[in-house]
């Protein structure tokens, strides 16, 4: 038996919103949270989040797990997810396809792999270990990236799959990620689409960019722009209908402005149900 | 062709510590930006996590230094004091230790004790829940074993001493503080409960006699000794009263009697 998340539109929750959404049960079709705003012991988080997962179907959200990095994976942060998982029962439970920390330092930061052979066979075995801990199949998420690595061996897309492919995860696609790497990179999104496999994808995020001069930074700080909206209607053409979800991180608005964003999501859901049948 | 692990140390030294040669060994390519250009992006997200991650423990630190300062002291922090772990949430126990030697908040004395109230505030939010003192089992220990009670404080109990009055500075440092704003230094020393209990997270002052005592609690101490403790430092140390209010208030959680081997 595997839960998982209803082909709805969904929306991050933040802790400023957390307790607005307890009281007034918006109609998000789920909700997904940061996994380590909750690694704590006890107090009224917690409590929080288990009221709201009697509700609604949860995702937990990792940022910190760093499964690129050289160095070996944070055991206690792995136990800390496992004992999340094991009392919210999540319907899902995804991380990045990044590196954060290097010789015990931390960077608290979705940092780019280079895309190599090397990097995607630690990644997979990093995900094996992973599902195997938690004892179920993970999301890993594509990210957005500001610089490449000369010595990349592959497209981003190729890595992604390949991720899938080889061990069994699902996919989290970040459409605004992609729209912004193919803008800062010069590829064609299109192409990164065409080479990820519909059954692969479980969950798609979207979420606002800001341009910084020539370059487009990810900032969860705005609405999803256009050209996201177009490619994401792309995908659902594509994939078929997915979970997806809304977020917004930096100088978060009221909860309104999110559900309003996720209701736009779920016209272009149901429009292609409406295809569909 | 660098390994990963030296890909991730040269990304680590060039995005912190602005290191050239090991920017070049990136071999950054393309894109719409220079590899400085890039690799600042980083340094400008990272940096920025971590600040607004700071602001978010030690509001009041920043209100008395002020933004700039208190982002250049976090730059400063963030380079000598490595984050150590994977969640940003458990980042910043160091900072009061880091203030005390950082030579431009030197003339802010004070300034070291405030970010210890704002650490211990954040961390008794998330601390350990704990079931309620059995009280009947209590009201049971026999007269003779009363003096060898052990008392266990609730998870997010911290105590906290100042030779400043910094529960005043974080009191008027408050974003709904009307009135003034001023506080004397020589108003005195404070002695500080913080926990949380069901009402959420309390900062009560305390008395010296009382802070020992909790304290000693605290290390495992047994009530007897505790409460002598306690007398030395303040001679009007009044043990009744500080036992009825801490297990009221829910600080004391549980306890042990302990045999003592004759």
């Amino acid at each position: 038996m595997s839960a998982s998340l209803p082909n709805t539109a969904g929306i991050g929750l933040r802790s400023p919103h957390m307790a607005q959404v307890r009281r007034q049960r918006p109609p998000a079709g789920w909700l997904e949270v940061h996994s380590e705003n909750f690694f704590v012991d006890g107090g009224p988080a917690l409590v929080a989040l288990e009221a709201i997962r009697a509700d609604y179907a949860v995702s937990l959200h990792g940022v910190g797990l760093s499964l690129g990095s050289a160095d070996a994976l944070e055991a206690s942060h792995l136990a800390k997810l496992r004992r999340l998982a094991d009392r919210i029962e999540p319907a899902v439970v995804s991380e990045h396809l990044c590196w954060g920390h290097v010789d015990g330092r931390h960077l608290n930061d979705l940092l780019p792999l280079p895309l190599t052979d090397e990097a995607l066979s630690l990644i997979c075995r990093r995900v094996d270990a992973v599902q195997a801990e938690l004892k179920r199949t993970i999301l890993v998420e594509n990210v957005s990236a500001y610089l490449r690595f000369g010595c990349d061996a592959m497209a981003e897309w190729e890595f992604v799959a390949a991720v899938a492919a080889r061990t069994g995860c699902k996919l989290l696609l970040d459409v605004n990620n992609i729209y912004v790497n193919a803008v800062n990179h010069g590829f064609d999104p299109r192409a990164y689409l065409s080479a990820i496999a519909g059954e692969s994808v479980d969950e798609i995020h979207l979420a606002g960019f800001e341009a910084s001069g020539t370059c487009l930074i990810d900032t969860h700080g705005a609405r999803v722009a256009a050209p996201v909206w177009e490619l994401y209607r792309e995908s659902i053409e594509r994939f078929g209908p997915k979970p997806t979800l809304i977020e917004w991180d930096t100088d978060i608005p009221p909860l309104e402005v999110l559900l309003d964003e996720a209701a736009k999501a779920q016209a272009i859901l149901e429009a292609r149900d409406a295809v569909a049948a | 062709m660098p390994s990963l692990h030296e890909l991730q140390r040269a990304f680590c030294a060039a995005t912190l510590f602005e290191d050239r040669a090991a920017l070049a060994s990136l071999g950054i390519t393309g894109g719409r930006v220079s590899p400085d250009a890039g690799i600042a992006v980083y340094r400008n997200n990272v940096l920025g996590n971590y600040r607004k991650a700071l602001a978010a423990t030690y509001p009041v630190v920043k209100r008395l230094v002020g933004a700039a300062f208190f982002d250049a002291a976090v730059d400063y922090f963030v380079r000598t004091f490595p984050s150590k772990s994977g969640d940003v949430n458990r980042y910043g126990s160091e900072f009061a230790m880091f203030l005390e030697s950082y030579r431009p908040a030197r003339g802010l004395v004070y300034l070291p004790d405030v970010a210890r109230l704002e650490w211990a505030i954040d961390q008794a939010g998330i601390a350990a829940d704990a079931p309620l003192l059995d009280l009947e089992a209590l009201a049971a220990v026999p007269a003779d074993k009363q003096g060898s009670l052990r008392f266990t404080l609730h998870p997010s109990v911290a105590l906290i001493r100042s030779r400043y009055p910094i529960l005043s500075l974080w009191r008027v440092n408050q974003a709904g503080h009307i009135g003034d704003q001023r506080v004397d230094l020589d108003e005195g020393a404070d002695a500080l409960l913080v926990m949380r209990g069901p009402a959420g997270v309390s900062i009560e002052r305390i008395g010296e006699g009382e802070y020992v005592f909790l304290a000693a609690l605290a290390e495992g101490a047994a009530i007897e000794s505790a409460s002598t403790r306690a007398a030395q430092c303040e001679p009007g140390f009044d043990l009744g009263d500080a036992l009825r209010r801490h297990v009221t208030g829910q600080a004391i959680v549980a306890f042990s009697v302990f045999a003592l081997p004759t």
